[in-house]
Formats: structure tokens, C-alpha cells, sequence
């Protein structure tokens, strides 16, 4: 029997990577193949244990490294998550070049593998040696000959900016790069210095405000210019290639999150599993549940969706709360449309142009 | 109790010679207090006073004694406040005691509050017991000190005693002197009833409890008692001692402190300083107060949430009660709305009062820049008294303008002295004299405006004599100054909360300052805002704050939701301690920089 009311977007979680990149705060641990065995046994009681849907419309396989795992692990990984991807439409793996075999390839498109993201970052090798990477732009290059071999062409590259010494010009050179390696889908993340990764813990400074906002402003300029919409803050895309499994979080719908470091969401609740393999190990099953409000549910589901350049549904609000939009956010969205900050067309809610670059002040007004 | 046997104290001395801490030690030695009960500084509870290490309220506790006698005394010890913004506290706790124990920290001897606290006593006829601390400090110099004594103020200190307040150490030799050398009080219990009301409190369930020192007569409960200065008459409920912990007790007589309840729920009724006396067999006339003191420094307080200002009266209105040298009356401003202009006795004050209403009412405020009174004369002849700059009128109705002037005598050593005058000349000083107080050690004493004192002059004195320098003050007068009003506008418009009364030869640099300071201050917001000092209309300094390009979150996922919010939620809480003025929000920070200067680091 199919669980209906489950989500139709499964996110699964790869705690494992080479070497742990100076700017991430994900969950992960350096690569053990003893560890990772041990991983996919639990992954393998949890998938079992939850009521997954056999329908789901896309998987994700983000990390860590979910190309960290050796063959036979993607192998039994891939083949826990088959029976519920017969009708996927959009799936989705985050591949490191320097992890990627002709093997793993080949496993890949066996199981049905139809879209990859490769974390790129930069093109300048010095930077991407500050930043703990062990790749250099010709090993995405490389990796991505090799997976449109086997036929998966639908390639996003992740880059980052903002980066400390970066400049101007060296972000250029780095999109130039990404651009003449076709890419489908871009995405493009300032560099946010958290506490408890490396260059947090260096006290390494961002970029000045006024940089970043040059280096956004390039970007969203630069990259339509080569028919790549801007279609979320963060991310842009050929016609056709939008990301629709990340287009799930934005548009607030429920998705499934299995293993370590992995949360999802259903209806009024939020579930996170542990972030330490250790723990999961112990007990796959266990998550801690967050209870979300009406209130805290309303306001998420904006604050997901102004991330879109189309905007919220007002309908799909109304229809997920029973009730408006206007009346749910009443006295602080009208100051909003009053200021031009928020606009409405079409049934759509979203921010003008203006205001899309300042999302969090425009939240912040709403919260 | 015999009244022979009753002593009632208070500790004076310089802040941070060790006041708190001797209490503290006579509280334990004299088994009023349980060990486990003890918390360092135990007199000061005031949640604010222990974080901050200072007494700011005054604080009467009973103890009982047994001296080397034999006999049974019971020691009523009055807590004081040290810092020179507290004079007044300090003169209320005089005029409840027959005595004063003076401490002065051996180690850095005689100082400015050591002399102020002391001249106060002696004013008020108190016996004063010299009593030298911190004798087990490696830099300690007792014998050093007690000449000190003997050849600044003129005290006999041959029988102080030698202590440290820390270990105890000859604690008892102060306590033997406390019952031989301090007078027992006087008054008849049978006379007409004469109470000093010394400090008050509010109680929700009890109303306003009364801190009195009975001079003639007794109070007990069941009498009806008049304020002799207000007329309100009550029939008294309980009366009670503090041991520290409230204790009831069947009668308060003559020569006894302690407290009463009468069920008192009109804040309005009780002044501290007025006199309480019997309803049916009233004194003749009230005792005499005490020196009362008059705010120097007034600000604006302002709810930042508008909806709050009714709970910002009652909250002024209760903490006035033990707190009689604060003032406050109602006033608008353009830009904050409704709200209060409130005198202080200075600085440290003006932030406890700020600190309390925040803590103990979970009030959220914007507080104004400080300012004294300055006396506005008009080309008609009339003079106006301006507490608020943007009260201050046009310049062509005004004739002049005079500002309060105050004596400073800073006590300072040889290595320091260029410093501190440099510091003096640089707000305005004019150097009045400097002697020698012994060797090493002078006294400097300027003329200076008082609007160049209170705000950071005791901080920078203390960070240009690596804390040696120490200072009192009083005020001496008004002067006449060239000064006008410098407006502050934001996005073209002039923000009245702002405004600033500056000496005109100093206009362009402060303006400058505090132009700088508002764009480092003020978040930035979509549209680029102008920021303007001006003085008549004319613009003097002026900046931008750039707009802000891009405020949003770079990568938002599934698993980032409830983080990311969490995240908004947070910068919005820091936002709370703004106010919005038209288009622009300013935080409460924005609202001191108006003192700052240019080049000032420290701001």
C-alpha cells in the first residue's frame, strides 16, 4: 500500500568525505571503509523502518561525499533506495572529481542517476587550496566528460564567492571557466564563515560588504547573459534544468531525510537526526521531532518561497492554512507593498527587484 | 533593649576600600547571620549592585554584640554607597546614625571620597572611627596612611585599628570601639513620636514599607501615624527590623531603626526625609532633614515600545520611592514619542536607574543623551531654564546663554599630574590651584563645565592615572559660554532627540564626530541616508550611510529551515533597543554618540 499522505522528495544524507573542506559545517567525518559498512547497515534498518513512499518524484544524494564510498558501498547504497525510485523524475547525486571512477560512473547510470552537482568552487588552484579542496578545474572537467559518457549531461556546478583574497577578476576567470565546461545548472554561494568549521575557528574574515554586493551584482548580470535564469537567490539554470528537488524546499512542500546529519519534514513537523555517525550508529531510528506552529509554519513557508524569483502561490498559502496570506500577515505586509518591497501578480506573491538581494530585512519585517 | 546599648553606624568610605566587605565580616562575627547564608556582600542585594561590585542602595541591618563588657549591645549598621554620584544616599544613611566608621584602604591611602564622605559626617556631628584595611596587602602602608589621616583631615588615629576586612583580621578591635567609642543614641520613648523616614520601598502585598530612624517617642503597631511633611495619615500594621531578613518586632523606640508597614499604597504619601509622627499627640516640628541634593543630569527615557509608557510611569514612580534624587516628568519628543525627562545625580546613577527600570520592570528603553541644566537668557530680559537641547530657542531670541560650572579637586600623584591636567584643559578646565598633599601626592583643582564632566571625565581621569587619580566635585555656579544648539538630521530630517548643546569653538569638530559615529552606528537601510549637523539651518559636517545591497542568506535547504530562522529571529532581537525615526531606525547607541568626539577611539 502506498503511503499517500508521505513525501514525494526523499533527501538522503552521506556523512563520509576525503577531507573536510575549510568553509563546511554538514555533517561528516573522514572516509573509513569499516565505518562506512557499518553506515549503510543502518541507513539500510532506517530506510526499512520508515514509510517511504514507492513513488517518489525526486531523490537527492547530498554530503559529505556521497562519491567518497567506494563501489560496492554506492552500489548497496543505490540499490536500498531503488524500490522507491521507479517513478523518479529528477535524481540527484553531489559528486567530488577527484572520488568520481569509470566504475562509479557506470553504477550511477545503472540505478538511474540523471542529475550530478559537482562542487567546482573556483578555478584559481591557490584558492582552492585555502579553501581545503583537493581538486583543480581539470578534474571537474575530466568528471564531467566522463559522466556525459555515460550519458548524464544534466550537470550542476557549485562555485563560491566571496572567498578571502578573492577578487574581482578571479571570480570572473572562475565563471568563465564553469561556463565553457556547459554546465546546465550553476549555483553560486557567498562564502558564510561559520563558527565551527575552519575558517571559523581561524577567525578568517569575509570579504567587505560592498565587494560581495559587486561580486552578486556580476553574477546575477553575467550569467543571463548566457541563458542561465536566475530562477532563487543562489541559483541559476539553462530552460528545462531547474533543480526540482531543491525547488521542493523552496515551494515548502514535505520531504523525507534519512541518515545522519539529514532532517525532513512532514506537515506540522520537523525531525533532525543526530549529526554525529556515532550516535546514528547506535540508533538509526532516533530523531529529535520539533513540533512547528501554524505561526511558525506560515512564516517559513514565505520565507522559503521569496528565495524564488517567481514568488509564493497566495492560493497554495490559502490552501495549505485556510487562510490568506494578507490576512495572516496583516499590518506588516501592507508596509511591505507600501514600500515596494513586496509585490503581488498573477496569484503571486514576491519580492520586487529591489528587495530580492535584502531578503532577510524584508523577513525580518514579517517575523 | 537598653537604649545605652544600642549603636547605630554606618561605614563611610572611598569606592572599593573594602566597605562592603568590612560589613560583610561584621555580620559574621557577630553570629547575626549563618554561615551558609553568607554571600559575599551580603548587604548589597540588589541584583545590579553585586554584578557591578558597588552599593548603591543603603541598607540598615540589626545585629547583636556581646563586647568584652559582658554586656549585650545591638549594633544597627547602615550601608553606603561610595561613588561620588551617591553623596546624597550617603548623607540619608548619616542622619540615622550617631557614628560613621571611616575605612581607607591602606594601600592607596586617603582619597577624594575618603575627604567627601568624611566632611559630610562631621557635618552631620557623627563620632567617626578611623579604621585602616587591607593591612595584608604586600603594598599596604598602615603607618603611612594614618599620618595621611592625621594630616589631611585631622583625625587622632592612634587607636585604629589595623585590619584586613578580607581575612578579619582585627575585625574585633573595630567592633570593641564601635561600643566605646560611639555615643548610644538619646530621645525618650514617652515623648511625642519623632521618626526619620531614611528609605522606602514598595512591597506588592504590603504597599510602601518606610526605613525610619526613631528620635523621640515610639512606634508600634495599632498607632495612627502622620507624615508630618505630606499630612497623609495611616494606622501602622507592622513593625520590623532587618537582620538582613525582615523580622517583626513588637515596637520601634526612640533610638532604634527599623521599618514599619501601614498598608501606605499611594507612592505619592511617603518622602524620604519627611518626619513621621503620631496622629493624636503630634511633635511640635518635624526633625530637620539633610542635605538634599538636586539633579545634575537630565536625559530622555523613552519606552521603545510605545504601548509601554504607562508602565514606564509606574516603574519611575515605585523606584522614585527609595530613590527620592530622581527626577522625571513627562515630555514628547517628535521623534521618540511619549516619555520622561529625568534629573540624576549624575552619570553612574543615570545608568543604574536606566539598568533597573530594564531589569527589575523588563522595561526596553532608548535613553537620550545626557544634559545639565543650562540658563537661557532671551533679548526680553527673561531667563530660561533648558534641561532638553531641543528645547532650547532660536538663536535670535536669545541674548546669552549660561552653563553650570563645578569645582573638581582631584587628588592625583606626582607622575600623573601632566596627564590629568591635559585632560582637564582638553574639556574646558580652568586650572584653579594644586597643592601638595604629602610627598608624592597633590591636589589639582579646576573650574570646569559640568556638561564636560558627566559623561566619560571620571573613566578618562581613571585611564590617564592608571587608576590613581581619584575625584569629587561640587557644583559652583553658572557661567557664561558661547554656546548654541547643533541639530542632527537624518534623511533631511532633524530628529529632535538628537539635538546637542556644544561651545561654538568646538561646533565643527563635534559635529564631524558625532556625524561619523551616527554612519557607523545606524544599520544600513535600502536607501542611502544623508547625516547632517547643523547649527541654525546651516550644515556644518555631513555623511552618508551607503545602502544596504544585499542582506540575504546564501544557501537555504531543507535541513537549513528551522536554523535560518532561528537565525532572523536573532538579528531581529538585536534590533529590539532601536527606535524608528521616519524612515530610519537608530539604535539606542546612536542617541549617546552625540557626546562623542572626533578621533576618539575610545567611542
Amino acid at each position: 500500500m502506498i503511503p499517500r499522505n508521505k513525501p514525494e522528495y526523499l533527501y538522503v544524507h552521506v556523512p563520509f568525505c576525503k577531507g573536510i573542506c575549510h568553509y563546511c559545517d554538514f555533517a561528516h567525518t573522514v572516509y573509513d571503509q569499516a565505518r562506512a559498512d557499518q553506515w549503510l547497515n543502518a541507513l539500510e534498518k532506517e530506510i526499512l523502518y520508515r514509510e517511504i513512499r514507492p513513488d517518489l518524484k525526486t531523490v537527492y544524494i547530498g554530503g559529505g561525499t556521497p562519491s567518497s564510498l567506494n563501489e560496492s558501498q554506492l552500489e548497496k547504497l543505490l540499490s536500498l533506495i531503488a524500490p522507491y525510485s521507479r517513478h523518479i523524475c529528477e535524481y540527484t547525486m553531489e559528486v567530488n572529481p577527484e572520488t568520481l571512477t569509470k566504475a562509479k560512473a557506470q553504477i550511477m547510470a545503472d540505478y538511474g542517476i540523471s542529475r550530478i552537482s559537482i562542487g567546482f568552487q573556483c578555478a584559481q588552484p591557490e584558492m582552492l587550496a585555502k579553501l581545503g579542496r583537493h581538486h583543480t578545474k581539470e578534474d571537474v572537467l575530466n568528471a564531467m566528460e566522463l559522466l556525459r559518457s555515460y550519458g548524464i549531461d544534466n550537470i550542476s556546478l557549485d562555485l563560491m564567492y566571496s572567498l578571502p583574497q578573492q577578487t574581482m577578476d578571479m571570480l570572473k576567470e572562475s565563471i568563465d571557466t564553469a561556463l565553457s565546461y556547459r554546465p546546465k545548472h550553476l549555483s553560486l554561494y557567498s562564502l558564510t564563515i561559520e563558527e565551527n568549521t575552519v575558517f571559523g575557528k581561524r577567525g578568517v574574515q569575509p570579504l567587505d560588504e560592498d565587494t560581495e554586493a559587486d561580486m552578486y551584482e556580476y553574477i546575477c548580470r553575467t550569467l543571463p547573459q548566457h541563458g542561465f535564469e536566475q530562477y532563487e537567490i543562489s541559483n541559476f539554470a539553462l530552460e528545462g534544468f531547474q533543480s526540482v528537488h531543491n525547488r521542493a524546499y523552496w515551494t515548502y512542500r514535505d520531504f523525507a531525510g534519512v541518515s545522519c546529519g539529514a532532517s525532513g519534514k512532514e506537515g506540522l513537523l520537523r525531525y533532525d537526526h543526530t549529526s554525529s555517525l556515532k550516535e546514528y550508529l547506535q540508533d538509526p531510528l532516533k530523531t529529535s521531532d520539533i513540533p512547528l506552529s501554524k505561526e511558525d509554519a506560515m512564516f517559513e513557508m514565505v520565507m522559503m518561497n521569496l528565495r524564488l524569483k517567481e514568488g509564493m502561490s497566495l492560493d497554495l498559502f490559502q490552501k495549505t492554512f485556510g487562510i490568506s496570506f494578507e490576512e495572516a500577515f496583516h499590518g506588516k505586509y501592507e508596509q511591505l507593498t507600501d514600500s515596494a518591497q513586496l509585490c503581488m501578480e498573477n496569484g503571486m506573491l514576491r519580492c520586487t527587484e529591489q528587495s530580492w538581494h535584502i531578503l532577510n530585512s524584508v523577513l525580518s519585517a514579517l517575523l | 533593649m537598653d537604649q545605652k546599648n544600642i549603636r547605630n553606624f554606618c561605614i563611610i568610605a572611598h569606592i572599593d576600600h573594602g566597605k562592603s566587605t568590612l560589613a560583610d565580616r561584621i555580620l559574621e562575627m557577630t553570629d547575626t547571620v549563618a554561615e551558609r547564608d553568607m554571600k559575599s556582600q551580603l548587604l548589597d542585594d540588589m541584583e545590579l549592585e553585586r554584578e557591578r561590585g558597588i552599593t548603591i542602595k543603603l541598607n540598615a541591618v540589626q545585629l547583636s554584640y556581646k563586647a568584652k563588657d559582658g554586656n549585650e549591645y545591638i549594633f544597627n549598621l547602615i550601608d553606603t554607597p561610595g561613588h561620588v554620584d551617591f553623596t546624597y544616599e550617603v548623607s540619608r544613611s548619616l542622619a540615622a546614625c550617631e557614628g560613621a566608621l571611616l575605612v581607607v584602604d591602606s594601600t592607596q591611602g586617603v582619597q577624594a571620597q575618603t575627604l567627601a564622605n568624611t566632611y559630610l559626617a562631621l557635618d552631620n556631628d557623627l563620632e567617626i572611627l578611623p579604621v585602616i584595611n587591607k593591612v595584608d596587602m604586600n603594598n599596604s602602608q598602615p603607618e603611612h596612611t594614618k599620618k595621611e589621616i592625621e594630616d589631611i583631615i585631622g583625625l587622632d588615629c592612634e587607636d585604629a585599628p589595623l585590619i584586613s576586612a578580607r581575612t578579619g583580621l582585627n575585625v574585633d578591635q573595630v567592633l570593641e570601639q564601635i561600643v566605646t567609642k560611639i555615643t548610644a543614641p538619646s530621645g525618650d520613648p514617652d515623648a511625642p513620636l519623632q521618626a526619620l523616614v531614611f528609605d522606602s520601598f514598595y512591597d506588592p502585598y504590603r504597599g510602601v514599607i518606610a526605613l525610619v530612624r526613631v528620635r523621640e517617642g515610639t512606634l508600634k503597631p495599632g498607632d495612627k501615624i502622620r507624615f508630618m511633611a505630606t499630612g497623609a495619615s495611616y494606622e501602622v500594621l507592622e513593625t520590623g527590623i532587618r537582620n538582613p531578613r525582615e523580622v517583626r518586632v513588637s515596637a520601634l523606640r526612640a533610638g532604634d531603626v527599623g521599618w514599619f508597614a501601614a498598608s501606605i499604597k499611594s507612592i505619592q504619601d511617603v518622602r524620604v526625609g519627611d518626619t513621621v509622627t503620631g496622629d493624636l499627640n503630634p511633635a511640635k516640628q518635624p526633625l530637620s532633614g539633610y542635605r538634599k541634593l538636586n539633579p545634575m543630569v537630565y536625559c530622555g527615557l523613552y519606552p521603545s515600545d510605545a504601548a509601554k509608557y504607562e508602565d514606564l510611569h509606574d516603574a519611575l514612580d515605585k523606584l522614585q520611592l527609595n530613590d527620592a534624587s530622581l527626577h522625571y516628568e513627562a515630555e514628547t519628543s517628535q521623534a521618540l514619542g511619549f516619555g520622561f525627562r529625568c534629573g540624576f545625580l549624575g552619570l553612574l546613577h543615570m545608568d543604574v536607574v536606566q539598568e533597573r527600570l530594564e531589569r527589575e520592570y523588563n522595561l526596553d528603553l532608548i535613553c537620550t543623551a545626557p544634559s545639565v541644566i543650562y540658563h537661557v537668557y532671551l533679548s526680553d530680559g527673561s531667563m530660561l531654564e533648558i534641561d532638553n537641547p531641543a528645547k532650547m530657542p532660536d538663536a535670535s531670541r536669545i541674548d546669552h546663554v549660561e552653563e553650570p560650572y563645578v569645582r573638581a579637586s582631584i587628588m592625583v600623584p606626582d607622575e600623573y599630574i601632566g596627564a590629568v591636567m591635559e585632560l582637564c584643559q582638553n574639556k574646558r578646565g580652568i586650572y584653579y590651584s594644586m597643592d601638595v598633599i604629602d610627598e608624592g601626592r597633590n591636589t589639582i583643582v579646576y573650574d570646569m563645565p559640568l556638561s564636560e564632566i558627566i559623561y566619560d571625565f571620571f573613566d578618562r581621569l581613571k585611564s590617564c592615572s592608571k587608576g590613581y587619580a581619584s575625584l569629587d566635585y561640587e557644583l559652583t555656579g553658572y557661567r557664561k559660554e558661547d554656546l548654541v544648539r547643533m541639530d542632527i538630521l537624518l534623511n533631511g530630517e532633524t530628529v529632535d532627540a538628537l539635538s546637542v548643546i556644544v561651545h561654538r569653538s568646538e561646533a565643527y569638530k563635534r559635529g564631524s564626530g558625532i556625524t561619523i559615529r551616527l554612519k557607523e552606528l545606524i544599520p544600513k537601510q535600502q536607501f542611502e541616508i544623508p547625516v547632517q549637523a547643523a547649527i541654525g539651518g546651516k550644515v556644518i559636517a555631513r555623511t552618508n550611510i551607503k545602502s544596504l545591497r544585499k542582506n540575504v542568506l546564501a544557501k537555504c535547504y531543507g535541513g537549513d529551515i528551522s536554523r535560518k530562522k532561528k537565525l532572523l529571529e536573532k538579528q531581529k532581537e538585536g534590533k529590539k533597543r532601536m527606535k524608528a525615526v521616519g524612515s530610519v531606525v537608530i539604535p539606542q547607541e546612536a542617541f549617546m554618540s552625540v557626546l562623542s568626539m572626533e578621533n576618539d577611539p575610545q567611542k
